[in-house]
């Protein structure tokens, strides 16, 4: 099985056809499938957060079969997984996409489990603490990009499990748990 | 039963309605103990048959399971390499031979299953479409590098650009084929998965 670093490749990886986007309906709807699992499994093992279309990215070619996905192919993988709420376009262009290997809502939910772990429930922590604080190593949120945690704290602000509050310094924002 | 009148007349018609009652409600209990016992059978025969033919079970569970991927026809040696790893925890090896029994008695069953010989190859087939002879004559030609480009097909069948391009058209269509517009030569080519061995995919193994 083929490589890239840790991560093992599917088998499709491998077979030329995959990288030209097929034209019979059916075909089409596996091929996406397989795609869209790929991405996100690879994202979700190398904790990429943000994919550039028109950028080098591992996945888009084979040097091994000398093939590369098109543009075409790209955008359509990308747009299935925007329609099924795994991704976001970040610009009109579709030349950047945040990928969610985790869903917002699901962010939120390891936010809290994160609190009740380390009995954070009415502590007062920055959100760069929460990203990259020591007790954020060895766990998903260590590392999480800034966009995607802030969404998720807004949505536990909403369900008033936390307040998030403007720090002292212009740099950081702080957040009040209340779980 | 005749009426007579008075009380007593009563106490026999109620008496009549008991005994009405009673034989309706074994009548009912009767239905239901032959229905329990007929779906018992059935069961009972069904797991049977599943025993039986639990090789044939499972050579359609790998057909329906990789048909998305290949359309509905499989190489016979990738078929069995999937069934023996599929029967792993199974003492009982699996050789072509049994396969090919196991799909003759599936074929007898009416389920649309067939074997087909393409060239060197016989591949498992399990969707009811028909290969005409041209369909097939592409696929032998694609066992040698798993893929065709119409140049080829026109020049080594020599066919017309028309005949080349509907018979590769159907097998597109048909889930058999797939495109690959990749190669730095710019010419398409049309894949197959079936004569490769990459049934395997979307489940790794």
């Amino acid at each position: 099985m083929q490589k890239l670093g840790d991560f093992k490749l599917p088998h499709f990886f491998n077979y030329p056809p995959y990288f030209t986007l097929q034209p019979v309906r059916e075909t089409r709807e596996k091929q996406v499938q397989l795609w869209k699992d790929l991405i996100l499994d690879y994202c979700r093992t190398q904790k990429i957060f943000i994919i550039g279309l028109e950028e080098e990215f591992p996945l888009f070619s084979n040097p091994v079969i000398e093939r590369t996905l098109s543009h075409e192919a790209r955008e359509a993988f990308f747009s299935a997984l925007v329609s099924e709420g795994r991704a976001e376009w970040l610009d009109k262009g579709h030349r950047k996409c945040l990928i969610l290997w985790h869903r917002i809502q699901d962010w939120a939910g390891i936010i809290l489990n994160f609190v009740k772990d380390n009995g954070f429930e009415d502590s007062v922590m920055t959100v760069e603490e929460i990203r990259s604080g020591i007790e954020s190593r060895g766990t998903e949120l260590h590392g999480i990009d800034r966009t995607i945690l802030m969404r998720a704290l807004k949505i536990l602000e909403q369900k008033g499990k936390l307040a998030i509050f403007k720090g002292t310094s212009a740099d950081d924002e702080g957040v009040k748990f209340s779980v | 039963m005749r009426r007579r009148p008075g009380i007593g007349g009563l106490q026999t018609a109620a008496a009549a309605r008991d005994q009405y009652r009673l034989l309706g409600e074994n009548v009912a209990k009767l239905r239901t103990d032959l229905m329990k016992e007929q779906l018992a059978t059935f069961r009972s025969q069904l797991e049977e048959f599943a025993r039986k033919h639990k090789t044939g079970v499972q050579i359609v569970e790998i057909c329906l399971s990789t048909r998305p991927l290949n359309g509905g026809l499989i190489d016979l040696q990738e078929l069995c390499k999937l069934l023996r790893q599929k029967r792993k925890h199974d003492r009982e090896a699996v050789s072509e031979d049994d396969c090919l029994r196991a799909i003759s008695k599936l074929k007898t069953l009416g389920s649309g299953f067939e074997v087909i010989s393409a060239g060197k190859k016989k591949l498992v087939r399990s969707v009811p479409t028909e290969l005409k002879k041209d369909h097939n004559e592409i696929l032998e030609l694609a066992q040698a590098q798993g893929y065709v480009t119409v140049d080829e097909v026109e020049r080594r069948l020599s066919w017309t650009h028309g005949r080349a391009i509907d018979a590769l058209d159907t097998l597109l269509d048909e889930g058999l084929a797939m495109i690959d517009d990749g190669h730095s030569d710019g010419k398409r080519r049309y894949w197959f998965p079936c004569v490769s061995s990459i049934s395997s995919f979307g489940a790794d193994s």
